[in-house]
């Protein structure tokens, strides 16, 4: 019996509050403290218009710097002086924040962070600082090769909808946006009926319940429903892009349009995608780094998406190699589309797929990140075990077909010196 | 094969250290709640045992354990491993090289074998050896790619006059062409010895069977070679400001670097000690200089300060990414607090924050069997295990009076090497 196959370790409690809110509870005595997850659903990048982009990623660094009742270094006072980690993120799909407390000064961390996710401030000086280090933060991303090429091949293949552009947003965007900006998107996305709240650790169900309940259960539901903006559609064409930089190596990528989490191929590209590019046996990592010494950096991503997630592949090589990259790299994916994959092969990348996927799940902050990730896409906590069991159903046959649809027509994006 | 040894046992802690007759140091501790093994091998043979014309021995070499042995062909170790659910990785530093293997535990008795049979063993074939240089040689290119690489690469090597630390660990092209299979295979077999080796094996395992299965997997090393003997010279004092400057038309934002040497990894109280000045200048909004030049003044992106403990001698460095015009002040800016920190103790508010933050990340950062391994495996390699084991103790030990003493031996705002890099 491997790892894969056990069933789930923990038991996850789930409760829903009067006022919406979805509360998951992972009890875990191991090790002596607490992490929290706090999701917004339906907020993130995905709900950014094109000239608010980035919107989401300055919410995150401003929303812990100022709430009624506390200053910025007052709220950072409370969090270092008990050593504890608390922070906010945006993704593409979603808004959170964390929190990681040894368990004794979890209660105290709770109830900042509840004053934090209800009445922050967003105080204009503050603003003003994050943003102009967001905007430098923008101009930086150009100084890592990979960075350029994937932001120049998402451009390429979404076009106008937000999954184009970086978390960060353009500079232009960025550059426009005000406190009232920052208010207005806090009062539109952050509300009880679209909060997931999951903890891990040294905590009972009935406690975290009736200290959850006392900071956020009067929190009341906004009158107007959250509406769901029309996303633009991903119909660009094939393109090939090449940004001239004074590098030493040439990064080579090719992406191609996937499908979103809730589609029936998404286990199944995600298979594609470790098979290809995922560990020290992968196909990409055999064949280019292996046997051509080719490269250092070979890999492929496939992320998990509510919408439809870029499939990409990629390797950093000697700029003399750049068109055997670009050869090698399309000839491992289009084989997929011609030949059927050998039981021992097909085998061999589930096996390290759920191996891996279940060595993903090992701290606190690891758990309580997977359940309420799944929650807010509307996957429910069951993905987690909905998810392996897809994976083992996959056939040969299904990989050729997939890779049929989705995987025949490139978007190349290339970084070379000149 | 016989224990002769059991040099550590602490009360408190489940950690069990044993040296097997044939030298080899195991390391156990059993976590009974994980049906995860991380086995982390740890070798002391990074780049610090490399004669000067071997430089980038050690990191290629840990590249070509992967290459197989007599018994394991080439790709054979990587397909059994992930195709059992596991992960395999390896890293190489100045002072070590380590191997890494995490498994369920219902595998170990089939995945562990082959890693020994490659460390052990490893073949390091000729046309391997050629393939696989190309490899290093796009590692290097993609790391010359990499401002910050280049930054701290350049901090180093202004540290440093003789002490091979000044060296980069994935050596200098040049050399590499030179470098040949016999070389390599003397350097394996010289250094991949059992009294050289650290097997730290931390999760699902009780104590009796993880002992069982390293002594049963480790126990047949390869007939010894000896590399050319070389002495280290020792480092001379900083006796000034040494400075350095690199012009970067990529970069979008100036970095300013600053580095001192601290002590040994014998000394590891004062290596906690200069962990605490770290936290006291730069982690966290309430940290003195985040405070000042991020928030108040607004002179810099992003500051931090970290203190890398080694072997023969630690690095205490501050980074800061910023405007090239305020590259002079926010230097002065920064020697004005060092100043500070040893002529003044530091206040009890601020030093029950940093003490609080380093216990915490502590516990935050050995949840894990592989997190615990791999610290476990790192101390006792540099020598000083005993002492990681009561960090949180020295930590709540350490008075201000001592912070402020050791401010003043190793941080001075007048001898330190600086690198900027331009844009």
């Amino acid at each position: 019996m491997s790892l894969e196959t056990k069933p789930r370790k923990h038991q996850i409690h789930r409760e829903i509050l009067p006022n919406g809110i979805i509360l998951l509870i992972v009890e875990n005595q191991a090790a002596d403290l607490v992490s929290g997850r706090f999701f917004f659903s339906n907020a993130g990048s995905i709900v950014e218009s094109p000239d608010r982009a980035g919107i989401s990623n300055l919410v995150s660094s401003v929303i812990t710097k100022g709430t009624r009742n506390l200053s910025a270094l007052e709220i950072a006072e409370q969090v270092e002086s008990v050593g504890a980690g608390l922070g906010a993120d945006s993704s593409t799909d979603y808004f959170a924040l964390s929190l990681k407390t040894v368990s004794t000064d979890f209660p105290a961390m709770l109830k900042l962070i509840g004053e934090i996710i209800q009445f922050p401030t967003f105080p204009p000086a503050e603003v003003e600082l994050e943003r102009k280090i967001a905007l430098q933060t923008i101009r930086s991303q150009k100084e890592q090769p990979f960075n350029v090429a994937f932001s120049q091949l998402r451009e390429n293949i979404y076009g106008q909808h937000p999954y184009g552009v970086s978390i960060l947003g353009k500079e232009d965007s960025v550059a426009k946006l005000t406190a009232e900006d920052l208010k207005q998107y806090h009062q539109t996305y952050f509300r009880p009926d679209h909060l997931i709240i999951s903890l891990s650790g040294r905590l009972t169900k009935q406690k975290a319940i009736n200290s959850i309940t006392e900071i956020f259960g009067n929190w009341p539901i906004p009158d107007t429903t959250l509406t769901v903006e029309q996303l633009p559609a991903i119909d660009t064409e094939f393109s090939e892009k090449i940004t001239f930089q004074d590098t030493q190596q040439s990064i080579v990528m090719l992406g191609y349009k996937g499908v979103g989490v809730t589609e029936e191929a998404y286990p199944i590209l995600k298979l594609i995608s470790t098979y290809l590019g995922n560990g020290l046996s992968s196909r990409l990592f055999v064949e280019l780094r292996e046997k051509r010494g080719l490269a250092y950096d070979v890999s492929a991503f496939y992320p998990t998406r509510l919408e439809p997630a870029p499939f990409v592949v990629y390797m950093g090589t000697a700029p003399e190699n750049t068109e055997i990259a670009i050869d090698g790299l399309r000839q491992e994916v289009e084989r997929l589309s011609q030949i059927k994959l050998s039981e021992a092969e097909l085998q061999g990348a589930k096996n390290k797929l759920l191996g891996q996927y279940a060595l993903g799940k090992q701290t606190n902050g690891e758990i309580a990140q997977i359940y309420g990730w799944y929650e807010s896409l509307g996957l429910g906590v069951d993905f987690d075990f909905e998810f392996p069991e897809a994976i083992s159903q996959v056939t040969p046959e299904m990989i050729q077909e997939v890779a049929n649809t989705y995987l025949t027509n490139p978007f190349i994006s290339i970084v070379r010196p000149e | 094969m016989v224990q002769v040894s059991t040099p550590l046992e602490t009360p408190t802690l489940p950690v069990k250290v044993v040296q097997l007759s044939n030298g080899l140091t195991v390391i156990h501790q059993h976590i009974s709640v994980t049906p995860v093994v991380v086995t982390d091998v740890w070798l002391g043979a990074g780049a610090l045992a490399e004669p000067e014309p071997w430089s980038g021995m050690a990191h290629f070499l840990e590249h070509m354990i992967f290459k197989g042995s007599p018994q394991v062909e080439v790709g054979e170790f990587d397909w059994v491993i992930e195709n059992t659910g596991g992960m395999a990785n390896a890293a190489t530093s100045h002072d070590y090289a380590h191997f890494y293997l995490a498994t369920a535990n219902t595998h170990l008795e089939q995945t562990l074998p082959y890693l020994s049979e490659i460390l052990l063993h490893a073949s390091i074939p000729d046309d391997e050896f050629i393939r696989e240089r190309d490899v290093v040689l796009e590692e290097i290119r993609a790391s010359n790619d990499d401002p910050d690489w280049l930054g701290l690469q350049l901090l180093y090597q202004t540290l440093y006059e003789n002490h091979p630390y000044k060296r980069s660990i994935l050596g200098e092209v040049e050399l590499l062409m030179q470098h040949t299979p016999d070389l390599m295979r003397c350097f394996h077999r010289t250094h991949y010895q059992p009294e050289n080796m650290t097997v730290a094996i931390v999760g699902g395992i009780d104590q009796e069977s993880a002992l069982s299965i390293v002594e049963r997997t480790f126990n047949n090393f390869g007939v010894r070679s000896e590399c050319p003997s070389f002495t280290i010279d020792a480092e001379p004092p900083l006796l000034s400001n040494r400075r350095q400057e690199l012009k970067l038309p990529r970069i979008e934002q100036a970095r300013l670097l600053m580095g001192w040497i601290g002590p040994s990894a014998e000394n590891l109280e004062q290596g906690v000690g200069l962990d605490i000045l770290s936290v006291i200048l730069a982690e966290g909004r309430c940290s003195r200089l985040v405070d000042e030049l991020r928030e108040e003044k607004q002179l810099v992106l992003d500051i931090c300060s970290t203190f890398s403990l080694q072997q023969d001698s630690s690095v205490f460095a501050i980074s800061a990414l910023l405007d090239t015009p305020d590259l002079y002040l926010v230097e002065k800016i920064i020697c004005n607090h060092l100043w500070q920190l040893a002529t003044e103790p530091i206040s009890a508010k601020e030093l029950a924050r940093a003490k609080r933050l380093l216990i915490n990340d502590y516990i935050f950062s050995t949840e894990t069997p592989g997190q615990l391994a791999s610290i476990y495996g790192y101390y006792n390699t540099i020598n000083c295990l005993e002492q990681c084991l009561s960090y949180s103790a020295t930590v709540e030990r350490l008075t201000a009076e001592q912070l402020q003493r050791l401010a003043g031996a190793y941080l001075s705002p007048e001898r330190y090497a600086s690198v900027i890099l331009k844009p």
